[in-house]
């Protein structure tokens, strides 16, 4: 067979040796601290005077001479690329600004990590690899460049890096050798996004103001609260003794993935303890104690399942949660059998939709209210403002070389990172597609509409710019400014969005761990019998299979059985400590 | 077809007059089960797409009309339709020929060769490359992105050549040796009599592999860049589409699903009746080597 | 695989012959070859060698066949893989049950077929049941999706008795019949061209001379119809009994049915070595377990053939 580039470690070694911080001194503990340090300094290249492109913060980039970069895209079958992508809509926008012609390569979205997967592993990989929520399959063998080495030439990157203090955020994806691989999307602070919607309506007529309460309500007061809901509920032949008003959706079979999926994710996170869809292998990192634990056998978590048990127990959340599928939550959320249900921000137009169908615009008020405190009053959203992101092959520096490598990472760093392209990618052309308003505020022309935007078609005339054009579409768009996140958001969610960063407080971040490829199989090896363990347990006290308090010594038993305490050592020896 | 075979008298008892009638009563019932889901497609794909969210269609078409076939044939859809009909008439001419060719001489069995041939072919039923290899080869071969990346990695079908050469070694051998007396050479009697007597043969693979370049969208999910897909391919994308459950999805219309897989299906339909008295005759040839 | 021994000795013995005389009399067939032999040599034995990476670590960008050498290490790793035993004992337990309900069904089948009497009938009948025979697994994946959706005919005639609608695609539990049943659908008829052709050889004096005896439809039928059939069952079974670890077949259907949510009966070994391998990017793991599933497949099919070859003195090679 002929043979491909075999991409020898050492002359890769050598290139990177050779652009990497002047303070490199070979050592990687140094080498790690240097490339991300708490504020990266812009750094020229050698000969800024005569580079065939413009660029630089507030500018626009433009190559001088034409390039053409290869590049992959996710192509959503919903929102299918067509030519006038091309000829006409974003990508045209795109070359006219920047003078870059990009060569797309799209594969289906269904398909895209295992298309992208394979050609990385052959070798054949484009230059451009955006949309990558994980990139530690690709790492060792040197088919991505470690990104965290040039950095320092990208403006905007850099400008975003230092005014937001990414540094720990960057640390928790930087691998054992001190680099990270991936341009992630940063955003400004934890975007909330799934909490619990209301029927305002309802708990209005029973006298229960939840805007009132929701700033600094805990898990028993929404408890006795719903208890009451219900009496009321019940006196009024809105429903039986018998009926549960919360079924919710998102932790069942289907979505739940056997942890209790997002409701106990949201309430173990106010008690600090992983749980839900956030179990993970139940390491949690301590800022008090400055150390990593396991927390499903901690004091809080027999707390959190004490709350969450009350639910079933005082019979409000029908246990059925756990296992149905979400077909079950909605309908019955929809026809007003129940009053609460877990929603997140793409939701809300749907629910709204699916209500007015039911039960008639007017007949009902929705409220997306900010999720009560347990033990910490910490933000459901977690502490992590690191999304998907974009990995850079080193075909790339192969074939360009280290000037023209340069350039299209300043390509790069204008698509991703800078306001201008920012709004290009998601709104179009001001004047052509959208308009800035008075205050500042964007919307779209009369005549446009934009499923991705939340902006529905008043008219079959209407033209969405996602369909025809290829704006806001997810694979240039995210991170950024909460201000330029939050420019699309309906007033519902935009309200929800700020009340939750005026009750709640962001939980503090885990510092960065990066194992060794031995020390993760071994981790790998302990939680995942471990973690399955929890989650049984986990459910079966919650729905009240099992009693807590009897129960509990048992429970912490068989998880030491199963070494939980080998897994603490393996972080600590990690960590350091 | 021979198999009407038994038409002498019996006695028709009462028991088996009963039979006969839970007999039909059976077949209908399973040519019903058979036909049902085509006829639901076909169905849906004349419905209104509110219509079928809603679950109210069922045989009969709800909200009538042929919009959506409208609408599917004037999209994408021909693109696709179009690079599946090229996909198939190529790889179904190569693979014939090809096949042919390793068939015919492997039905030989005074050629020496055989003994190696013979066990280097079927090998390759039972083990193969990793999917990798197989991957990185189309790449150095040059072939992503191309119609070779579509046909070469499956066009010559050990399974098949089996089959074939089953059938060139039941031809009469008078008849070739015949040929060859009349000063045919080797090739002149493959060509001018072992394959004009092989037309059974030669119609069962030609639908055989026919359907299967028609039906095939793993390489091109593998090696084809989005204007190069069959049409299979985009089916699977769209099918997949409409189940999606993104946040901000809006789904594929199931009305445009099922009319791309009516469209999709019908050349098939529409062929394989006619070649049934070949394919079945090829089957029992090369099935099973009694 | 001594496939051609008894045709060898049928044919003319040329093994006095020359080399030379030999290639001269025939060189035009070996010409034929030429092209034949290039492509599998091309595309079925070259990426036979990147199996070497099972035992050699495969990196994204490295080497293509592995960048170091570790032994057996990836063989003990699934050895010790739940995950793996899982979809192993998925791949058997599909593929079996899938077996005993469609073997006997397209013997009944076919002998149900046999007893038609009417020849336009019976030739619609047979036509209908190949129909599914040709229709891809995409669009049969997306047919049964289709059909067994909450808002699908199936859920809507529970709905309709009263019952819960059930989310068939996406329960474990659900899998395995959605998997026979469509075996089934797709399969029954075409399945019944080889026993229908056995049945058509049967010398029907037989038939005389059992109704002469007395013998009535069905008893002619268990004493003449069955047992003439008998080595065609004999050979097809042991056959599908070779085939029982190999998931080729099934990748597709199972890939494009099955989700996380069905993981736990649905994953097999192909469909597990793709994730790991395409998915996961563990390219080494991925081709270690495909190697062993080649392995015991191909130990599987020659114990069924020699045992076919002595039972019915029939084989597939």
């Amino acid at each position: 067979m002929k043979k491909l580039k075999i991409t020898s470690l050492l002359l890769v070694a050598t290139m990177l040796g050779a652009t990497a911080c002047s303070s490199s001194d070979g050592n990687k503990e140094t080498e790690a601290t240097t490339t991300i340090a708490a504020v990266i300094e812009t750094q020229p290249t050698e000969e800024e005077v005569d580079l065939p492109y413009e660029y630089g913060l507030g500018k626009t980039f433009h190559a001088n001479e034409p390039v053409k970069y290869t590049m992959y895209f996710s192509d959503a079958s919903w929102y299918p690329m067509v030519d006038t992508w091309e000829s006409e809509g974003v990508f045209k926008k795109i070359e006219e600004a920047t003078g870059v012609d990009l060569e797309i390569i799209a594969y289906d979205s269904g398909d895209y990590m295992n298309n992208v997967t394979l050609d990385i592993n052959a070798g054949d990989a484009a230059y451009i690899i955006p949309k990558i929520y994980d990139e530690s399959a690709f790492v060792d063998g040197g088919a991505i460049v470690p990104i965290s080495q040039y950095v320092q030439y990208m403006p905007n990157y850099v400008e975003f890096y230092n005014t937001y203090e990414m540094q720990k955020d960057l640390l928790t994806i930087t691998r054992s050798d001190g680099n990270y691989y991936r341009l992630p999307g940063m955003w400004e602070a934890p975007m909330p996004d799934y909490s619990l919607a209301f029927r305002k309506d309802i708990f209005d007529a029973a006298g229960i103001d939840i805007t009132a309460l929701e700033k600094d309500w805990t898990w028993d007061d929404l408890c006795d609260i719903l208890v009451q809901v219900k009496a009321y509920m019940v006196s009024e032949g809105m429903c039986s003794e018998s009926d549960y008003i919360w079924s919710d959706l998102w932790c069942g079979n289907e979505s739940g993935q056997g942890n209790g999926g997002n409701l106990l994710k949201i309430m173990g996170n106010s008690y600090d303890v992983n749980a839900g869809w956030a179990i993970g292998d139940g390491m949690r990192y301590s800022q008090e104690n400055d150390n990593f634990y396991f927390s499903p056998t901690t004091d809080n978590y027999k707390e959190f399942l004490k709350v969450a048990n009350r639910f079933v127990a005082e019979g409000i959340l029908d246990p059925e949660t756990f296992t149905q599928d979400d077909a079950t939550a909605t309908s019955k959320f929809f026809n007003g059998q129940t009053v609460i249900m877990s929603i997140n921000k793409g939701q809300y137009a749907s629910y709204v939709t699916n209500l007015d169908e039911n039960l008639g615009a007017g007949n009902y008020e929705l409220y997306y209210a900010v999720a009560p405190q347990g033990s910490v009053n910490y933000s459901a959203a977690g502490a992590g403002r690191l999304e998907c992101g974009v990995m850079i092959s080193q075909n790339a520096l192969d074939d360009l070389g280290e000037d023209g490598f340069i350039e299209m990472l300043r390509f790069v760093d204008w698509l991703w990172y800078s306001p201008e392209a920012y709004t290009l990618i998601k709104w179009g052309v001001e004047g052509e597609t959208f308009q800035y308003n008075a205050d500042g505020s964007k919307s779209l022309l009369p005549g446009f509409c934009c499923g991705g935007l939340g902006y529905g078609a008043t008219s079959d005339d209407d033209v969405d710019i996602r369909l025809q054009w290829g704006y806001a579409g997810g694979n240039f768009w995210y991170g950024h400014t909460l201000a330029e996140g939050s420019d699309a958001f309906i007033p519902p969610v935009a309200d929800f969005v700020s009340r939750v960063g005026e009750y709640r407080d962001t939980a503090p971040l885990a510092p960065g761990l990066a194992p060794s490829e031995d020390q993760n199989e071994e981790i790998n090896l302990i939680a995942t019998p471990l973690i399955d363990n929890v989650n049984t347990w986990t459910l079966s006290f919650v729905t009240g299979k099992a009693d807590i308090d009897a129960q509990w010594d048992e429970y912490v038993a068989s998880c030491n059985g199963l070494n939980a305490e080998g897994l603490a050592d393996i972080y600590a020896e990690v960590y350091g400590k | 077809m021979s198999m009407n075979t038994k038409p002498m008298k019996v006695k028709e008892n009462l028991g088996y007059r009963v039979f006969t009638v839970c007999n039909t009563i059976i077949m209908v019932l399973i040519v019903i089960a058979t036909l049902f889901p085509f006829l639901y497609l076909v169905s849906q794909s004349f419905s209104s797409d509110k219509a079928i969210m809603a679950g109210e269609v069922g045989l009969i078409p709800k909200g009538f009309n042929i919009d959506t076939y409208l609408y599917v044939l004037k999209g994408e859809f021909l693109k696709y339709y179009g690079n599946t009909i090229i996909y198939t008439l190529v790889g179904t001419v190569s693979s014939l020929l090809f096949s042919a060719m390793l068939a015919y001489p492997m039905s030989k069995n005074e050629l020496k060769f055989n003994k190696f041939l013979t066990p280097f072919v079927i090998f390759t039923m039972y083990f193969g490359g990793s999917l990798i290899s197989n991957y990185i080869l189309v790449i150095s071969l040059h072939l992503k992105d191309t119609i070779g990346a579509f046909i070469l990695p499956m066009m010559i079908s050990t399974y098949y050549v089996i089959l074939m050469k089953s059938f060139f070694q039941g031809l009469s051998k008078e008849l070739e040796e015949a040929g060859e007396i009349d000063g045919l050479s080797k090739f002149g009697v493959f060509w001018r009599i072992a394959l004009p007597l092989s037309k059974p043969i030669m119609a069962t693979m030609t639908l055989f592999y026919a359907v299967m370049y028609w039906n095939n969208w793993y390489q091109a999910f593998l090696y084809l860049r989005k204007d190069h897909w069959p049409v299979a391919y985009f089916l699977q994308t769209i099918i997949r589409g409409a189940g999606a459950n993104d946040a901000d999805a809006q789904t594929v219309s199931a009305n445009i699903k099922s009319c791309a897989m009516v469209l999709t299906v019908l050349p098939i339909i529409c062929v394989y009746p006619f070649i049934q008295k070949y394919y079945v005759q090829g089957m029992m040839l090369g099935g099973v080597k009694e | 695989m001594s496939s051609n021994r008894r045709g060898l000795a049928m044919g003319p013995t040329q093994n006095k012959q020359t080399f030379g005389k030999h290639m001269g009399k025939y060189w035009q067939l070996y010409a034929m070859l030429i092209i034949p032999i290039i492509y599998y040599v091309v595309f079925r034995y070259i990426p036979m060698f990147g199996n070497i990476i099972a035992f050699r670590k495969y990196r994204a960008g490295g080497n293509i066949f592995g960048d170091e050498f570790v032994g057996f290490k990836y063989f003990k790793q699934f050895i010790g893989d739940k995950t793996f035993w899982r979809a192993f004992a998925n791949t058997l337990t599909l593929n079996i049950s899938y077996l005993i309900v469609r073997f006997p069904l397209t013997l009944i089948f076919a002998l149900l077929i046999n007893e038609i009497r009417n020849v336009h009938w019976k030739k619609f009948v047979q036509t209908v049941s190949y129909l599914p025979h040709f229709i891809s697994i995409v669009i049969m994946c997306g047919m049964i999706k289709e059909l067994v959706s909450t808002s699908g005919p199936i859920n809507n005639l529970i709905a309709q008795f009263g019952g819960e609608k059930i989310s068939f695609i996406s329960e474990a539990k659900w899998f395995s019949t959605i998997f026979i049943t469509s075996g089934v659908w797709q399969s029954l008829g075409w399945g019944t061209i080889l026993y229908l052709a056995a049945m058509s050889n049967i010398n029907p004096s037989l038939y005389e001379a059992a109704a002469v005896d007395g013998a009535g439809h069905f008893k002619r039928v268990w004493h003449i119809t069955i047992p003439s059939i008998l080595p065609t069952i004999t050979t097809l079974l042991i056959l599908d009994i070779g085939g029982l670890v190999g998931s080729g077949g099934a990748f597709e259907k199972v890939y494009l049915l099955y989700n996380p949510m069905t993981y736990e009966t649905a994953d097999i070994i192909s469909t597990y070595v793709f994730r790991m391998g395409i998915g996961g990017g563990n390219f080494s793991y991925a081709t270690a377990v495909g190697l062993f599933e080649g392995i015991i497949n191909l130990t599987l099919l020659s114990i069924a053939n020699i045992a076919s070859k002595k039972l019915t003195d029939s084989s597939l090679w």
